[in-house]
């Protein structure tokens, strides 16, 4: 929405110099902003004082709530925990029958914070506080529940957040990967696609990141975390470039905003294999321990990946398969107890950030673009901080490196048509 | 077809009033905490009555806000036949067989890895391993020794009750009344200081 403002403001703009210029004539002008749709009701200053104002009074309610707490009795408290939450749906009904979406929006967000906090409370009264991580878990569920039914992506978010703290505490507790957030976020997922909209998309994909990390960092598992985040990053980046390429419209707008955060997961773990090459890190175990699900992460990703480029016929998307192969091939190539530098893994993650870059390019993706030249900086800078080997090896590898770009970019000035100015 | 009848679905979706809808995700929350209370009262109406004695616990984990950490004597235990049996993963449930002694406060008899039958006066109380499941070569057997939670290791009280309930705990002249289900869930019930009740707790 707001970037849809943005863009209503640089077109008033245009359109104003070019009936100006005479590029268009006035009836031109009024066609144009007859067929353009209108704009969702946004927050206006007034709003933004309510807003403030509401959360003064919230706040001077809760700390008069602090101040008597002791002294109110046991059930007088848990009813004020039910007021709470019902008063802050209440007023979001309110506001979404006055047509104020943003605020009803808010107003479910404000209910599930307080539902979270309700839930602390009744398990300080109830004497309930053993098990940290269920409560988290309630959290979440209630959360999603008030997402589901009042479409508030505040409380999605919200839940989002509730989930991720419990499958980070449930993750160090057991033996497995804990694949009961793999169910959660599949029902926030359907949710986002279901709802059509961009920030729940934002949200879901972001929430999928901390659960890639926790699990690679379970130490009683014995995985390899830059292998397994590579694995990962794979399957993010893969499934959002085939949910992109879908007919089906929501879903490709999904995928897209999924692949984004796949790409910069993507960059994020060809940092993280350089820097590994690092000699403080060796002594991490094999791929022979890998467990075939990791694996087969990547080998889906890589597979989407493909399966897009070809049902899409798009090459940029050929050029993502091969940033994702790429990773995956350094991360499976380059074992730590190898002795010297893994020089092939360096050129396939150069590569691979490459790639990033080419398809950003060519499917005008900014975000990618980013994602490529972080990866490729954070690369770069890896190397030539490495400690092991000798400077005068990685400083060959640079200039080599170097000098096999500026060829390419020569012959690429040679034979591929410039751009028009 | 599918879009067809997502469409009517999200049609007939619109037309819920916005009252009803936010109406129910309050519900929704309000029942969970009712379900959280009511599972609490449950265990403290139907469960059998243990009587418990506490013991000091590490002074690093003495008072935090205004609730008691309180430790028990049947919190370390030794594993006995569970020791270096598979573990299953890194805080399993086990489940501890207590026996009231001539005093009528429970002490434990054995440690299982699984529920077994108990006849009166005996009583199974389920925990929780927070350390000694990760023995052996591949950290996957029970230890010698473990350490137990079974959710009444805190007790929340007044502000500024805290430090003399510690007192009382830590010469050893505070016990718990816990109830406990026949399938071994756990709650305190009642507070006994020198054997006479000073905290009771409503079911709600």
């Amino acid at each position: 929405m707001m970037f849809d403002r943005a863009y209503r403001q640089r077109l008033e703009a245009d359109l104003a110099r070019w009936e100006a210029d005479g590029v268009i004539t006035p009836a031109s002008l009024t066609a144009i902003r007859a067929a353009l749709p209108p704009l969702a009701p946004g927050i206006n200053i007034a709003v933004v004082v309510a807003i403030v104002g509401g959360l003064l009074i919230a706040a001077a309610f809760l700390a008069f709530v602090a101040a008597h707490w002791i002294e109110l009795a046991r059930l007088l408290r848990l009813a004020m925990l039910f007021a709470g939450v019902l008063i802050a749906h209440g007023l979001g009904a309110w506001f979404a029958r006055a047509g104020q979406p943003v605020l009803a929006d808010l107003c479910a967000a404000v209910g599930a914070l307080i539902f979270g906090a309700a839930i602390a409370l009744v398990g300080q009264m109830y004497h309930l506080g053993g098990d940290f991580a269920g409560g988290m878990l309630l959290w979440a569920m209630g959360a999603l529940a008030a997402a589901a039914l009042t479409g508030s992506r505040g409380a999605l978010a919200v839940a989002l957040a509730a989930a991720i703290i419990w499958s980070w505490m449930r993750n160090f507790e057991i033996d497995v990967p804990h694949f009961a957030f793999a169910a959660f976020w599949l029902v926030a997922a359907s949710l986002a696609l279901a709802w059509n909209s961009r920030v729940a998309a934002h949200l879901v994909a972001v929430a999928a990141i901390p659960w890639w990390v926790a699990s690679s960092l379970q130490p009683q598992l014995h995985f390899r975390p830059s292998f397994m985040l590579a694995n990962g990053a794979a399957l993010l980046f893969g499934g959002g470039l085939a949910l992109a390429a879908l007919a089906w419209e929501r879903a490709a707008r999904a995928g897209s905003v999924l692949s984004t955060y796949g790409a910069l997961a993507l960059a994020g773990v060809a940092i993280m294999e350089a820097v590994m090459a690092n000699e403080v890190f060796r002594g991490h175990t094999g791929l022979a321990n890998q467990p075939l699900w990791i694996i087969s992460c990547g080998v889906t990703g890589v597979i989407f990946a493909v399966a897009a480029a070809v049902t899409a016929g798009r090459i940029s998307t050929a050029f993502d398969a091969g940033a994702i192969g790429l990773v995956l091939a350094a991360a499976a190539a380059w074992t730590p107890q190898q002795t010297g530098d893994p020089w092939l893994a360096y050129a396939a993650l150069l590569c691979a950030m490459l790639c990033l870059v080419v398809s950003g390019m060519l499917d005008a993706t900014r975000p990618r673009i980013v994602a490529g030249w972080l990866g490729i900086a954070g690369v770069i800078a890896a190397i030539t901080w490495a400690v092991k080997g000798s400077l005068l090896n990685r400083s060959i590898f640079l200039a080599a490196a170097g000098a096999v770009a500026v060829a390419l970019a020569l012959v690429l000035n040679r034979f591929v048509p410039r751009a028009r100015e | 077809m599918i879009t067809g009848s997502a469409a009517s679905l999200a049609a007939r979706w619109s037309r819920i009033p916005k009252f009803v809808l936010f109406g129910v995700a309050a519900l929704v929350q309000i029942a969970l905490l009712a379900v959280m209370i009511i599972d609490r009262a449950q265990v403290l109406r139907e469960g059998a009555e243990v009587t418990l004695q506490t013991r000091p616990v590490d002074p690093r984990d003495f008072l935090r806000g205004d609730y008691v950490v309180l430790g028990y004597d049947i919190t370390q235990l030794p594993a006995g036949p569970l020791q270096n049996q598979p573990s299953g993963e890194r805080h399993p449930l086990v489940y501890v067989k207590l026996t009231p002694n001539r005093d009528g406060v429970h002490e434990p008899v054995s440690v299982h890895a699984a529920p077994v039958p108990v006849a009166s006066p005996e009583v199974l109380i389920r925990g929780r391993v927070t350390y000694g499941a990760s023995c052996g070569s591949k950290s996957d057997v029970f230890c010698e020794k473990l350490t137990i939670r079974y959710n009444l290791e805190s007790y929340f009280v007044p502000e500024g009750e805290g430090r003399k309930l510690e007192d009382l705990r830590n010469q050893r002249k505070l016990l718990i009344v816990a109830a406990v289900l026949p399938s071994g869930r756990a709650a305190i019930k009642r507070l006994l200081i020198d054997g006479k009740p000073v905290y009771e707790e409503p079911w709600f």
